[in-house]
């Protein structure tokens, strides 16, 4: 292990980093979408919510990432490599993020549900005034834990032609014939920045307001 | 309301805009590239000496001869590296212009794709650990395990030339061939089959510790770009074989292969009767 | 360009060996780690602060790098330091060794979830630890741990398909297979989707009804 490779791979790993993060966020609105489907009550809002978090919960990633980056085109959409994976990470993540809320969504007191509605909110100003903060709250430990999920699953979408952390890691290895210390570095690089995301989860978490369902 | 008819006038426009666009776009494949002034290139980076991550950075004869093209037709070249076995389904779904690879020329791919001059010979050979003296010659390989990749033609002559031996070969199929060079120095194969080009670079590469066995078992083949076959690529296709054409008669593709092969190949110009 | 998934399914034999593979790899990984997982989690909450530290580490280890990477560093690393396994028990070997880190905390959570009322109570009935375990703990754990425990079985199916690198011939190596020399990538994909999906779907409605029947038997709530 040189300089040189740790520093190849630390550049690789921005962009593993740079693809979840955006991943995460984007995944987290349709979360929000889907979630609101599901609890619209309506069945043509129920079902395909339901569909696609079965559908992209259900199927492998390196598959859900093949079809996005050959399928599309297929249906006049050709999008480029980065899109293909952020799409794939993004819809991927959304399905468990809403599964994720759909507990925290249940743990919603009825009674501040019923308060709010008393108050004059419309069902929107319900939802996302309280339903959302709350099951956010609730469910804030399984966020941060499908985040780092997200960005151990990111190692797979070399296959659409991204070089991010695995895959700069699989070219050195079969460069320089040192497998142990270059995947071994770059487990370290996942690690320390799983550790991160969970310190830094951790001290917001404190300083939210406690919930209590 | 307003934010509506703001968002249907918006999205009016862009599809009018499209049309109108697309209407007045240069109607085949390199009119659009030079337009564009980008040329989308498809690969796996894992066929070296053609096209390989040499300390991070994308290198081989693919990338100098690419850059010698687009210096000629005045387009960037972007590239666009995947795993071998979604290079060609990609090519298919217009994900990018042509594919370096390179790929062998065969019977079944002129079916399918347009192929275009030989950059190089494509004869398949065996690589096995340098001093092993149970394989001497193409033979040898019956009833051992020998690795080769996925998806490949040199799969394909292996599987053929597989079966004319007394005992079957115990084919391993890896992603790249840069997995089936590691499981021969870990020994779980005794033997890559895999293009002269490629083993004799991966041989000298890693000296003395591979060996490669000749002759070859293979037919002759050789090595070419792949293109589409409709009639949209056409003018691409028939400017990449000019460009390997030209290149070859001025010495340019001579001296690539001097830089990466350590030696010359004679290619025919085309090849429209492969041997496998 | 046509779609014609029936290019692949001429080789169902083909298929249907690859799929008993990854069937195979998923069943054995999860028993496998369901067992290892309990052995690690009861030993980190009996065990002593050391076990528990350095088992911890282990676990965190294996939790916070991408099974990709692990399953890398086994078949291409363990030649270099004398470990060289074939495919298929290296994934195997890989699969276990990661769903066990996973069940070890699903089964901490579940320890954690078992009042210690109850478990003071069966000590003064002079019930030993491992009679604790067994009639307490575990009954009252079954229930908790068991939709994280469905969960997980979904996620490590999925994670099976990753073992395709490394050649093991489970089903994603072997239908892409079939789908390039065919020529029929998406039907491959399509066909790799919908066999995912399929075992996903059943796998998720077993887990309920069997959370439905233990909930059941349930005879105090915590």
């Amino acid at each position: 292990m040189t300089i040189k490779l740790f520093t190849l791979l630390m550049q690789a790993a921005l962009y593993t980093l740079g693809i979840s993060i955006v991943s995460i966020v984007i995944g987290f609105a349709i979360a929000i979408l889907l979630s609101a489907a599901m609890l619209s009550g309506k069945g043509i809002y129920i079902a395909p919510a339901r569909l696609f978090i079965s559908f992209f919960r259900g199927v492998p990633l390196l598959v859900q990432l093949l079809l996005i980056y050959t399928l599309l085109p297929v249906i006049g959409i050709n999008v480029p490599s980065i899109v293909a994976a952020i799409i794939g990470l993004s819809l991927c993540t959304a399905a468990y993020q809403a599964e994720n809320l759909r507990g925290g969504f249940d743990a919603v007191p009825k009674g501040l549900v019923e308060a709010a509605d008393v108050t004059g909110f419309n069902p929107r100003q319900t939802f996302f005034r309280i339903r959302v903060p709350i099951a956010l709250r609730l469910t804030f430990p399984a966020l941060v834990n499908e985040a780092i999920m997200i960005l151990k699953s990111s190692s797979l979408v070399s296959v659409v032609g991204i070089i991010e952390l695995t895959k700069m890691a699989q070219d050195l290895s079969s460069s320089t014939y040192l497998p142990i210390p270059i995947f071994a570095s770059a487990g370290a690089i996942y690690l320390v920045i799983n550790w991160a995301i969970a310190l830094v989860a951790g001290r917001v978490e404190r300083s939210l307001p406690k919930v209590t369902a | 309301m307003l934010k509506r008819h703001f968002l249907k006038t918006v999205v009016g426009t862009a599809l009018l805009l499209g049309t109108a666009l697309s209407a007045h776009a240069a109607d085949d494949a390199l009119a659009r590239i030079k337009a564009a002034g980008v040329l989308k290139v498809g690969t796996e980076t894992a066929f070296a000496p053609f096209d390989f991550i040499d300390a991070g950075e994308h290198v081989g004869l693919n990338v100098d001869f690419f850059a010698e093209l687009g210096k000629d037709l005045g387009v960037k070249i972007e590239w666009v590296a995947l795993p071998w076995d979604s290079v060609l389904p990609s090519l298919e779904a217009g994900k990018y212009d042509i594919v370096a690879g390179p790929a062998t020329i065969t019977k079944a791919r002129l079916e399918r794709f347009k192929m275009t001059s030989p950059i190089a010979e494509a004869t398949v050979a065996i690589m096995k650990k340098a001093g092993d003296t149970s394989i001497t010659k193409p033979e040898d390989i019956a009833g051992k395990a020998v690795g080769v990749g996925k998806a490949t033609a040199q799969l394909e002559q292996l599987k053929e030339y597989s079966a004319t031996l007394p005992k079957k070969v115990d084919i391993h199929e890896y992603v790249s061939f840069n997995d089936s060079y590691a499981d021969l120095a870990a020994g779980r194969v005794v033997a890559v089959a895999n293009s002269l080009p490629n083993i004799a670079f991966v041989a000298k590469q890693r000296n003395g510790a591979f060996e490669v066995v000749t002759p070859g078992f293979g037919k002759k083949t050789y090595f070419g770009f792949i293109g589409k076959k409709d009639d949209d690529s056409k003018t691409l296709v028939d400017y990449v074989n000019e460009e390997t054409i030209k290149m070859k008669k001025d010495g340019r593709l001579g001296k690539l292969q001097e830089k990466w092969f350590g030696t010359k190949f004679d290619t025919p110009d085309a090849i429209t009767d492969p041997a496998f | 360009m046509i779609f014609d998934p029936t290019v692949i399914l001429d080789k169902l034999p083909e298929i249907g060996s690859g799929l008993l593979v990854t069937l195979v790899l998923w069943i054995v990984g999860i028993v496998g780690g369901v067992v290892a997982g309990f052995v690690v989690a009861s030993a980190r909450r009996f065990g002593g602060m050391a076990i528990n530290g350095v088992l911890g580490l282990v676990v965190e280890v294996l939790r916070g790098t991408p099974f990709l990477i692990q399953v890398f560093l086994l078949y291409y690393g363990g030649p270099f330091v004398g470990l060289m396994l074939d495919p298929i028990p290296c994934g195997l070997i890989g699969l276990t060794v990661y769903a066990a880190a996973y069940y070890s905390e699903v089964f901490r959570a579940g320890f954690a979830a078992v009042p210690p009322g109850h478990v003071e109570a069966a000590e003064c009935l002079g019930m030993t630890r491992l009679q604790t375990i067994r009639r307490i703990q575990i009954p009252e754990m079954a229930l908790i741990v068991l939709p994280p425990s469905v969960n997980l079985a979904v996620i490590l199916l999925k994670e099976s398909a990753v073992l395709s690198v490394i050649t093991v011939p489970e089903l994603t190596t072997v239908v892409s297979a079939i789908g390039s020399q065919q020529y029929a990538f998406l039907e491959a994909i399509f066909v790799l989707a919908v066999t995912y999906w399929v075992i996903v779907e059943a796998t998720d409605r077993l887990g309920r009804l069997a959370e439905r029947r233990l909930s059941r038997l349930r005879f105090s709530k915590a």
